[in-house]
This record gives structure tokens, C-alpha cells and sequence, in this order.
């Protein structure tokens, strides 16, 4: 396998941990698919 | 446009140049000229992702678009967060602990010198494609607009590029990235705002809306399933994160704005802007493109936005027959919208009912007559399948927008391009030069030696890209060609990926033979089958995930052999 070195993985600046971040970010992308779907509903 | 647009536009494109020459100071190395050192931070890495993806055509064709069939075109950005979080989980850390200079380079680490080199192939051959498309698209809808000639606007816009990517390398392009994002964010909010403005006064924001939306046009998610419909939300989810996981994850002209960062931090941070930034901003592209169809409801159109093909068709015997039944439509649509707009203030649910049958009745007869007027162009010696749509916004800010605004929107244009332009042929010299000059060439000359040969093969790419530009005309209709090229190839280079990254035992010549079968199967499946584009990548991915493991297991493996091997590079 590639031989990997050592690079600091910094803590993301907010939520603590990076997987915190991730469910984030999904959680904001099924709020989005939410609010344009009612969007969509709304003026349909 | 008049001597105060001439002034905006000239002046916002070298400023642009001259920021991202002066921020490319001290570009003297191999490293930094390709890499910037890696000590870019997230926001301008963040921002020159966005920018190298959008070309003028997302632009001009998106807003076209939702003018002609509403804003479910968002739904392609569904997959990007979900392709994003993939990405930085997995992708990110290890590009950067391996320290290499392109995506291509690590499959030698992992797999062997054949794979790196099929692989940086297949992207040249993706990229070198997509390089005069990008600086052309927009050259036929300038040219067709604002009467240029084709080749003045392609070498005007090949001339800037090659001038700040050669002298400035990655630091140029990310920098002049940075500023053409954010004169792009102001051009956009400044034609929003401007078509508002032009609304008739009787019609406020909420009419506006209420007007696009009985319209069909603020259609944003759609859950019908459908194989050969590109825009739904299944599609997008599905279809999309294969899709922006082989253009983040694989495709170099992305892949170098993220390497450059100063931290796997800082290229994580700048990947998630976008997982969240960008569906926004289609919307708000796509949005725009909706509020010019409003306005379209008080001021009639042309039956076709593109003069020279109304004047191909005018001379023929049904012409003046669609005129009129257009004139006759766009008028019966007019006084339906006000008195929609009318009885939904005044709360009347009857006359509200009634004028909202007759608004869509009448906007179904525009569509039926524009068609009609489409199909005129095609028999009358015209492009097969056209369509006018890539037309609709440019004429719109020519003919309606003030002076100085449309400066400012056709420099939102040529940045739109310059910057997907500049990051296309800084990326494909840094695969010829580190993936097949150094490594297959010339091997073991000094770092100005490559630090020479990378500013000769931009030069030759960027070159390279204005001349295909010239030659693209020839080749039909750019506009789906530039949607579909990436599809062709990014399955594949996804597959290879997957399996570097899962598939451990997978070694390099079982990779290979996955390569090129599923390089096949895409090929076959966009000759042979009627999908849409958008389930290329799935298909090629998986073809070549399951050669690559059912080759693995009919090899036997040598005894202690081991699959991967250490680059040499």
C-alpha cells in the first residue's frame, strides 16, 4: 500500500469533530431538499 | 453596448488579472507553481472550486432553462453534499499524507505505472474536450447577441487566460478565481434585483412569484421517477453524487484547487462551502431565470431569442401564420396574468379559478407556437433538435438591462469562463508534465528544468484549447456535448478510485482491465441505450469495480507478492 505520512488533522473550527460536521451537512442537505419541496407544493 | 459598459467590462477584467498576477508573486518553483506551496486558505480554495466548476454556460443555459422549464434543474446539485462528505472522509486525508501532485500519481502508489498512465490519458482526453467547449460555448451566444465574431471573442478570452496561467500558475488562477466569483455574485444579485425593477408597478414580489409558480417554473423537486428524464430528484441524488464524486474526487482540474491547501483542514472546510453554498446559488441562478419569464408576461418576447435564426425562418410560407398565433397567445396570457394577479388580492376564489385556466391555456400556446417556430428552423436548414434557450437571458440583458449593468453581466460572463478555463489548462499541464513528461519522459532533471516544461505545457494547452475553440463549431450542438463529455469518462476514473481506496487486494493490472471495461460499457450503453447522461458514471463504476474483483479472483496471487508498490516518482 502507499506509504502515508504523518499530516496534522486539525479539528474543524466548530462542532468539535469533524464527524459532527458531516451529519451536519446532511442534515442541512435533507432541511434544503424540505424547504424546496414545500416551495415547490406551495406555488404548484 | 454603449462607451460605460465597454469601460466596466474592460476594467473588471484587468483588475482581475492584474489581483491574480500581483497575489502569484514568487511562483518560482515546481511546488508552488503547481501546488502554490500549499498555502492557500480555505476561502479562496473554496471559492476557486465554485468558480472553475461554473463555466458561462451554467450562467447563460441555466437561466434559459427555468425560463423555458422551471427550476428542477437544481435537482442535479442534490448529490453534491452527500459526494462531499464521501470526499472528505476518505479522499482528502490520504492525498494529502501521500503528498502527491495529482490524483493520478497516487494510483501508482496503490496499483502501477500503467493505471497512472491510462488514467492521467483518460483525463486528457476528457479535459482536452471540455477545453475548447468551455471558451467556445459562450463565444457562439456573444457572437449571436452582441454580433462579434466568434474568433475575436475565443482569442480575446484565450489571450487573457494563457496570459495570467502561464505567468502565475495555480496562485494566478485561484486568486483571479477568488475576484471573478465575487464579480459574478454581484452581477447576479444586480440582474435580480434589475428585473425586479422592471416589473410593472401594479405587480409586486409576491405576484411575481405566485405568476412563475401557476406558470410551472418554481417546480424546484419533482419525485417522479423517470430513466430518461435528467432532472429529478432521484436522478440528482442518485445520478448526481456518482457524478460529483468522480469531478471532486478524480478529476484533476478540481482536485488541484484542494491539494493546494495548507491543511487537510483547510481543503476539507473549503470542499463543505461548497456542499453548502452551491445548491443556494442555483436556486438563486435558476430564480432569476424565473423572474424573466415574469417580465416576459408584460413585454412580448420574440417568438425565437436568437435574431439569426428568425431571420432564417422569416421568409418562409408558415411564418406569418406563428407570428400571429404567438402575438394572438402572448396577448390573451398578458390580461390573464393581471387578472390572476387582480382576483387573488381581491380574494375572489371563482374569478381566481377562471383566470388561472385561461393564464395557463394561453401559456401553452406560446410553448406550442415557439416549438412550431423551432421546428420552422430545423426544416428551414437549421440545427437538429434546436432550441433557443441559451439565448433568452443574454438578449434579455441587452435589450432591458441599463448601461454599465450590462457591461458588468457580459463580464460575468467572460469570468465565468476565464475561470473554468484557466483551472482546465493549469490542471492538464500539471497531468502532461508530472504524470507523463516526468515520470515516462525526462526523469531526474533539476525543479527549473519541470518548472520550464510546466509553463511551455500551458502555454500548449491553453493554445491548444482556443484552437479547438475555433475548430468546435463544426462539431453540432456544444451545449449538450459539454454536459455529456464528463459523463463519458468519469465513471470509469471513479471506478479505479473506488477500488483503490476499498478494494485492498485488489492489484494493478485486474484495476487496468476494470479501466478499459468500464470505459467500454459507457461508450456502449451512450451509443446503444436511450438513459440520460446522468447514470453514465454509476454504470461505468460499476463495471469496473466488479472486472476489477472478478479479475483478482480468477488470478492467483504469487506467493508474498503484494498488489501495491511504492511510486518511484
Amino acid at each position: 500500500m502507499p506509504e502515508l505520512r504523518e499530516v496534522p488533522d486539525e479539528a474543524p473550527p466548530f462542532l468539535g469533530t469533524w464527524r459532527r460536521v458531516y451529519i451536519g451537512v446532511l442534515i442541512y442537505l435533507v432541511l434544503i431538499i424540505t424547504v424546496f419541496y414545500l416551495f415547490t407544493r406551495a406555488y404548484r | 453596448m454603449r462607451p460605460l459598459d465597454w469601460i466596466v467590462l474592460v476594467s473588471t477584467l484587468l483588475s482581475i488579472v492584474a489581483y491574480g498576477l500581483y497575489r502569484s508573486r514568487g511562483s518560482n518553483t515546481v511546488d508552488r507553481y503547481l501546488l502554490a506551496g500549499k498555502t492557500m486558505p480555505w476561502y479562496a480554495m473554496a471559492l476557486s472550486i465554485m468558480a472553475t466548476q461554473a463555466s458561462a454556460i451554467t450562467f447563460i443555459s441555466t437561466t434559459g432553462q427555468a425560463y423555458a422549464d422551471g427550476m428542477r434543474f437544481v435537482q442535479f446539485y442534490f448529490g453534491l453534499p452527500l459526494a462531499m462528505v464521501v470526499i472528505c472522509s476518505t479522499v482528502v486525508p490520504v492525498f494529502h499524507r501521500t503528498k502527491v501532485y495529482t490524483a493520478y500519481e497516487y494510483l501508482e502508489q496503490r496499483f502501477d505505472s500503467k493505471t497512472r498512465a491510462l488514467a492521467s490519458l483518460i483525463f486528457l482526453c476528457q479535459r482536452g474536450l471540455s477545453a475548447g467547449m468551455t471558451i467556445y460555448a459562450p463565444a457562439i451566444v456573444l457572437s449571436a447577441i452582441l454580433g462579434w465574431p466568434e474568433r475575436l471573442t475565443t482569442s480575446m478570452m484565450g489571450a487573457i487566460v494563457i496570459t495570467y496561467t502561464v505567468l502565475g500558475g495555480i496562485k494566478a488562477v485561484t486568486w483571479s478565481d477568488v475576484q471573478q466569483m465575487c464579480v459574478i455574485f454581484l452581477g447576479l444579485v444586480i440582474a435580480l434585483v434589475t428585473v425586479f425593477v422592471l416589473l410593472p408597478s401594479t405587480v409586486s414580489f409576491g405576484d411575481a412569484v405566485y405568476l412563475a409558480g401557476v406558470a410551472g417554473r418554481l417546480n424546484a423537486v419533482t419525485t417522479t421517477f423517470n430513466w430518461t428524464d435528467r432532472f429529478n430528484i432521484w436522478s440528482g441524488l442518485f445520478g448526481g453524487t456518482f457524478l460529483f464524486l468522480s469531478y471532486f474526487g478524480c478529476d484533476q482540474s478540481q482536485v488541484q484547487r484542494y491539494l493546494t491547501g495548507r491543511s487537510i483542514a483547510q481543503s476539507r472546510l473549503s470542499l463543505l462551502f461548497n456542499a453548502v453554498a452551491k445548491i443556494p446559488m442555483q436556486f438563486f441562478i435558476l430564480f432569476i431565470g424565473a423572474m424573466v419569464f415574469v417580465f416576459y408576461l408584460f413585454v412580448q418576447p420574440p417568438v425565437l431569442f436568437q435574431d439569426s435564426e428568425v431571420s432564417r425562418i422569416q421568409g418562409r410560407a408558415e411564418f406569418p401564420a406563428i407570428q400571429q398565433r404567438y402575438n394572438q397567445a402572448f396577448s390573451r396570457r398578458r390580461e390573464a396574468a393581471l387578472a390572476l394577479v387582480q382576483s387573488r388580492r381581491s380574494g375572489d376564489g371563482q374569478a381566481e379559478t377562471a383566470s388561472r385556466e385561461s393564464y395557463r391555456a394561453a401559456e401553452a400556446e406560446i410553448a406550442a407556437t415557439r416549438e412550431r417556430a423551432a421546428r420552422l428552423v430545423e426544416s428551414a436548414g437549421g440545427e437538429k433538435g434546436y432550441t433557443d434557450t441559451n439565448y433568452i437571458f443574454l438578449s434579455f440583458v441587452t435589450r432591458y438591462l441599463p448601461v454599465g449593468i450590462v457591461g458588468l453581466v457580459i463580464a460575468v460572463i467572460f469570468a465565468a469562463t476565464m475561470s473554468a478555463s484557466s483551472g482546465e489548462i493549469n490542471s492538464l499541464a500539471t497531468v502532461t508534465v508530472v504524470d507523463l513528461y516526468r515520470r515516462f519522459m525526462k526523469r531526474g532533471a533539476s525543479d527549473h528544468h519541470y518548472l520550464l516544461a510546466s509553463r511551455w505545457s500551458t502555454l500548449f494547452w491553453g493554445v491548444y484549447a482556443v484552437g479547438f475553440a475555433g475548430f468546435a463549431g463544426r462539431l453540432g450542438s456544444l451545449i449538450v456535448a459539454v454536459n455529456k463529455v464528463g459523463s463519458l469518462f468519469y465513471g470509469t476514473l471513479l471506478g479505479c478510485f473506488v477500488v483503490a481506496f476499498v478494494f485492498r487486494r485488489v492489484g494493478g493490472t485486474a484495476a487496468f482491465i476494470g479501466m478499459i471495461a468500464g470505459e467500454a460499457a459507457i461508450l456502449a450503453t451512450a451509443r446503444f441505450m436511450d438513459i440520460s447522461w446522468l447514470w453514465y458514471s454509476p454504470i461505468g463504476c460499476a463495471v469496473v469495480v466488479l472486472t476489477a474483483l472478478a479479475v483478482t479472483s480468477l488470478t492467483p496471487a504469487a506467493p508474498g507478492s503484494t498488489p501495491a508498490r511504492r511510486s518511484e516518482v
